[in-house]
């Protein structure tokens, strides 16, 4: 079974595809037989990033049923491994994905026949987002070091605790929970996943420990990018330890990214950064991360779509 | 149950062991300061302002606690009557002092007592062997090796006494001539290895070696 990394970052221009792309290379390079899917949908890129300007098919083309299985809108990309699934010239309305459609997708990624599988997330945490981050334990948090991007990615986080507990109840019972939460916690505190997993396992001790056992599966990592010379190194350590001390949450800090101009040249160039500029620190940092999600522990876990 | 910020010991608050020294607890302090601070960027939009007061007055009410001697030591005691700490972990390990990189006053390196010279001369009396080969007239390294095995001495406790090199000494033994030092250094080690198996008369012998090693043929 494929071993499959959404990466998500709260907000846009963080970097997310850039990394998706070059850490699928990264992988392919290593021989894995690689696919790195646009699931930014709406807002699709990663096609040229990856050196398919023009994709025949793609993602659309399996909501739109004129592709019948997942796997066949895969094309391929000049380096050798590395697939691709695009979003590319979709339809307009792609962006608000029917419930149906999206548990459709989620099998159909789960079934795919690949090493490992990237998923490349929108900005936002709408529901498609969240539910196509939850499809696997192995998620991957990106943000660069500003203020704007951090409080996106705090966001983000929050959400993704939320909706995970939120597919434990149903209507009636969340919003009976979200009540006791305000009564005990006092208003906003719904807000707060912390104060609503206490009320929980007050309340339903059976669910708290299946919540646990998932929350405790999670390996889920946080890769800062764009780190300028004078910003803080040690700001990703910061992150993943207070997220742990005040969410309960274990998010690995995988490391940093330098920032990086020939990025931008690269992409304008259309070539591919790793290897037009291999020797730069950034490179470098991207070879670190990569050795770290290339090489996963655990087994791939996958979350039940009844 | 993970427990929330404000049930944490203040050892936990700080990240800290229960047997931290004052360093430690200072360190940590900063490090927890430039978290929670309110210009922090790790801390940006985590906490609403009035939590992230409670959480800094919780994080001074740790530091200021633990780094006073006395406060520090009844609030463990509170801790050990709540069972959060063990009595044993509490007991302070003794304040570590600095270490000196040389130590001067280290006593001299016992001397290896190659067994003491008497019970060695007592030996070459008594053994037939080595009185035949300083009988011979000529004397080579294999006999000094038969005489060094005969009376149970190591090459390595000679290279230790003597101080000579011990690829010199093999050499020596085994009369390997290209391999051997200048003569003017060999005449040397050879007394000094002599003397140190207390065999006599040392000029003598060494003269003897000195004449056979000059007369063996270049390997």
């Amino acid at each position: 079974m494929a071993y499959i990394w959404p990466i998500g970052g709260g907000k846009g221009g963080s970097g997310k595809s850039f990394l998706t792309s070059s850490l699928g290379r990264l992988s392919a390079g290593l021989g894995k037989r690689t696919l790195v899917i646009d699931l930014d949908l709406g807002a699709a890129n990663l096609h040229t990033l990856v050196g398919v300007p023009y994709p025949k098919k793609g993602f659309s083309d399996f909501i739109r049923k004129k592709i019948l299985r997942l796997e066949d809108t895969v094309v391929e990309t000049p380096f050798e491994n590395l697939f691709l699934i695009s979003g590319a010239h979709d339809n307009f309305d792609i962006a608000n994905l029917p419930y149906e459609q999206k548990i459709k997708t989620l099998r159909a990624i789960m079934k795919l026949d690949y090493d490992s599988v990237l998923l490349d997330l929108g900005a936002g945490t709408s529901f498609n987002t969240l539910d196509f981050f939850l499809i696997s334990q192995h998620g991957i948090f990106i943000t660069t070091p500003e203020p704007t991007s951090i409080e996106n990615v705090y966001r983000l986080i929050r959400s993704i605790y939320f909706r995970r507990i939120r597919y434990c109840f149903n209507v009636t019972d969340f919003k009976a929970l979200e009540d006791e939460v305000v009564i005990q916690f006092g208003d906003g505190s719904f807000n707060k996943p912390e104060c609503m997993i206490k009320v929980i396992a007050d309340v339903y001790p059976e669910k708290y420990e299946q919540l646990q056992d998932v929350f405790s599966a999670f390996r889920f990592k946080l890769i800062i990018n764009q780190v300028r010379k004078h910003d803080n190194a040690a700001l990703g350590m910061q992150m993943s330890r207070m997220i742990e001390k005040h969410l309960g949450l274990h998010i690995e800090f995988a490391g940093n990214v330098a920032y990086d101009d020939h990025v931008h040249d690269a992409i304008c160039q259309r070539v591919s950064f790793l290897d037009r500029y291999p020797c730069t620190r950034t490179a470098c940092d991207l070879h670190e991360v990569g050795k770290q999600i290339v090489q996963p522990g655990g087994q791939q876990l996958m979350f039940r779509y009844l | 149950m993970p427990k929330g910020f404000t049930q944490l010991n203040y050892y936990e608050v700080l990240d800290i062991k229960p047997d931290a020294m004052a360093f430690e607890i200072r360190h940590a302090y900063n490090a927890a300061l430039q978290v929670y601070q309110p210009g922090s960027l790790a801390s940006y939009s985590f906490f609403p302002e009035d939590e992230r007061q409670e959480i800094l007055s919780l994080v001074e009410t740790a530091y200021r606690t633990l780094i006073s001697d006395q406060a520090r030591k009844d609030y463990n005691e509170e801790l050990i009557r709540r069972g959060e700490l063990d009595v044993r972990k509490e007991a302070a390990s003794a304040a570590k002092k600095p270490v000196s990189i040389f130590n001067i006053r280290r006593n001299p390196v016992a001397k290896v007592a190659l067994t003491n010279n008497v019970t060695l001369k007592n030996k070459i009396n008594q053994s037939q062997l080595i009185g035949d080969i300083l009988a011979q007239n000529e004397l080579c390294g294999a006999d000094l090796k038969k005489i060094r095995m005969e009376l149970g001495v190591l090459t390595e406790q000679i290279a230790q006494e003597t101080k000579i090199r011990h690829d010199h000494l093999c050499s020596m033994e085994e009369d390997h001539v290209a391999r051997l030092p200048a003569a003017v250094f060999l005449k040397g080690f050879v007394k000094s290895y002599l003397k140190c198996l207390s065999l006599e008369p040392v000029e003598e012998l060494s003269a003897r070696y000195m004449d056979t090693v000059a007369r063996l043929p270049q390997k």
